[in-house]
């Protein structure tokens, strides 16, 4: 059993990079939840498993804290001080009391979103009072603490709430292919494999909180400058603004009449890219009528 | 919490057992761990272990398994339990099945609620399990006791329960909140019963004092003792440009306990 520890020491967060002083034995990190005591397992790929945020565990941002609840579907339980806020999309909102002031926010480009499938407005909470979200697949809550200046670039559906600090904007990043419609047709279909539109999360001048649900299990890696790694298009969670993304296409070799085809998304570094465990595929991934699109790579086994 | 040198008494239903025993054997929850409490006044419904077995007169139901457990009853002769014809896994070749006829019968195809509930009877096996990762929620029931549960949220039921259902105050609440307009009500007389429920996600349960109120997502709604009110409120979203679309919370007001889910789907949720 740990000794209490009654002189400050100081210590660093292996997941989050944060320094703080602890008085106390602190189990979690608490700025990104994630298990102190936890050493990195690393696979033999390279990619660090991040060590889910343990039950109950707090992580605490201005004047507030949030509570991480629950195992297979996590609850994320706030505690808003005055003064702040957080924003989420209203599905998520699972219980709040009464003394929290419900407010909305809006988005630019709410017609193109709408026919993007995004949500068109977001919620704002502000403090003091108590609230809690929760998503609709099991996974794991993943914290992502943003310094100034920094950017991280969010699939779809993704995000579960983020701290005022946080901006919130939106961009194409042109991944798509296109599929004809028929083998002699000229009319094509547009598929969007980590959908049409990317998240964009920034902190300007303030530290932010950023949290994320990921399907499974969550796994980490840096890219370092030029670094390419292949992964499926909707494993992604996010990655840092500073990582470039693209479509690669790979047809394995002896695949005769069937010309099987694998679709990649293409990571080029610098930067920390986070996969998820659990995704979906992508339809007609071997359909015979995909036009590659210009700016794609390509290999043939 | 001991309550003498050689009883515990479980956090989760009360029930007093002799020290040392590794789980309640009423309602699963082990007894040499303290209940999860968030800040905010949740406690989340006990994790049972793997293999644990609940007894309940002469029958017996082990849980197993972790991500969508399974409810595995030994039922003695002359007990019997009642469930969703939906939710069985498996049984032995001898244990009979049949049709309990319930009231109401037209009422409830129109709610969307089952409308017939299957009965079996022991002696024999037989197994239950629903259809999406998440937790077993065990509430013994003593005489006297009135529940409301979720539509198609239970598991199954002793037959010393009586079951109804009752409707939720609002038209607008089968509408906006997915929940419907009604809620299966399981009450005890003179009898004790067992009512097993399968939350989503991760459940957790709250007791409200008497008047004190909260508001829920009506799709995170689980179980409540039927002394809780709920009623539904609106909450305006999406301003001039979506013509003021609400979305609706249901206000729960004590006293008594509220059980909820981390994991639904809102009826009303555009994501592809």
């Amino acid at each position: 059993m740990d000794q209490p520890q009654t002189t400050p020491v100081s210590a660093r967060c292996q997941w989050c990079g944060n320094t703080f002083t602890q008085v106390s034995a602190l189990a979690n990190c608490p700025r990104c939840g994630a298990p102190l005591r936890v050493a990195a397992r690393r696979d033999d790929g390279g990619w660090t498993e991040l060590p889910p945020v343990a039950d109950m565990a707090r992580i605490q941002f201005g004047a507030s804290s949030v509570q991480i609840e629950g195992h297979s579907v996590p609850v994320a339980d706030f505690k808003l001080g005055s003064g702040n806020h957080i924003y989420f999309s209203h599905h998520y909102l699972l219980w709040r009391d009464d003394q929290v002031l419900m407010g909305q926010m809006s988005l630019r480009g709410g017609i193109t979103r709408m026919f993007a499938g995004l949500p068109i407005f977001m919620l704002e909470a502000h403090g003091p009072g108590r609230m809690a979200l929760s998503r609709d697949e099991p996974g794991e809550t993943v914290a992502v603490p943003l310094n100034p200046g920094q950017a991280v670039h969010v699939l779809e559906h993704k995000f579960l709430a983020a701290t005022g600090q946080v901006s919130y904007d939106w961009t194409d990043l042109g991944i798509f292919f296109l599929v004809r419609k028929g083998n002699n047709s000229d009319d094509q279909d547009y598929v969007y494999p980590i959908g049409r539109y990317i998240d964009v999360f920034r902190c300007e001048k303030e530290p932010g909180l950023l949290l994320l649900h990921c399907a499974g299990n969550c796994f980490l890696r840096t890219l370092g400058p030029g670094e390419t790694l292949l992964v499926k298009p909707r494993s992604l969670i996010y990655c840092d603004a500073t990582v470039h993304l693209g479509l690669h296409f790979e047809y394995p070799r002896h695949a005769g009449m069937l010309r099987r085809r694998h679709i990649w998304l293409r990571l080029k570094g610098p930067g920390r890219v986070a996969i998820q465990s659990c995704y979906e595929g992508i339809e007609m991934e071997n359909s015979p009528n995909i036009i590659e699109p210009f700016g794609s790579t390509s290999r043939a086994w | 919490m001991t309550t003498a040198q050689t009883f515990i008494q479980c956090q989760w239903c009360t029930t007093q057992s002799p020290l040392g025993t590794p789980s309640c054997p009423s309602c699963g929850a082990p007894l040499d761990s303290r209940n999860v409490v968030s800040d905010s006044g949740w406690t989340a419904a006990p994790r049972i272990r793997d293999m644990t077995r609940i007894e309940f007169g002469s029958s017996t139901c082990q849980v197993e398994g972790h991500m969508v457990p399974v409810a595995d009853l030994q039922l003695g002769a002359g007990d019997a339990v009642f469930f969703e014809h939906h939710v069985m896994l498996w049984k032995d070749d001898s244990v009979p099945l049949e049709n309990l006829s319930l009231s109401g019968g037209v009422t409830r195809l129109f709610a969307g609620m089952p409308f017939s509930i299957s009965m079996a009877k022991g002696p024999g096996h037989i197994a239950f399990s629903r259809d999406a990762a998440g937790e077993l929620v065990v509430l013994p029931m003593h005489p006297g006791m009135e529940m409301d549960v979720r539509e198609h949220a239970f598991v199954l039921a002793s037959y010393s329960l009586e079951y109804s259902f009752v409707r939720v105050k609002g038209l607008a609440n089968i509408f906006f909140g997915g929940e419907g307009m009604f809620m299966d009500r399981f009450v005890t007389r003179t009898a004790r019963g067992l009512l097993m429920l399968h939350g989503y996600g991760n459940v957790f349960q709250r007791t409200l004092k008497p008047g004190e109120s909260i508001l829920i997502e009506p799709g995170g709604f689980l179980y409540k003792d039927s002394s809780v009110a709920m009623d539904v409120e609106f909450q305006k979203i999406g301003g001039a440009f979506l013509g003021g679309k609400a979305m609706a919370l249901a206000r729960v007001r004590g006293p008594g306990r509220v059980g909820i889910q981390s994991m639904y789907h809102h009826h009303h949720q555009d994501r592809k």
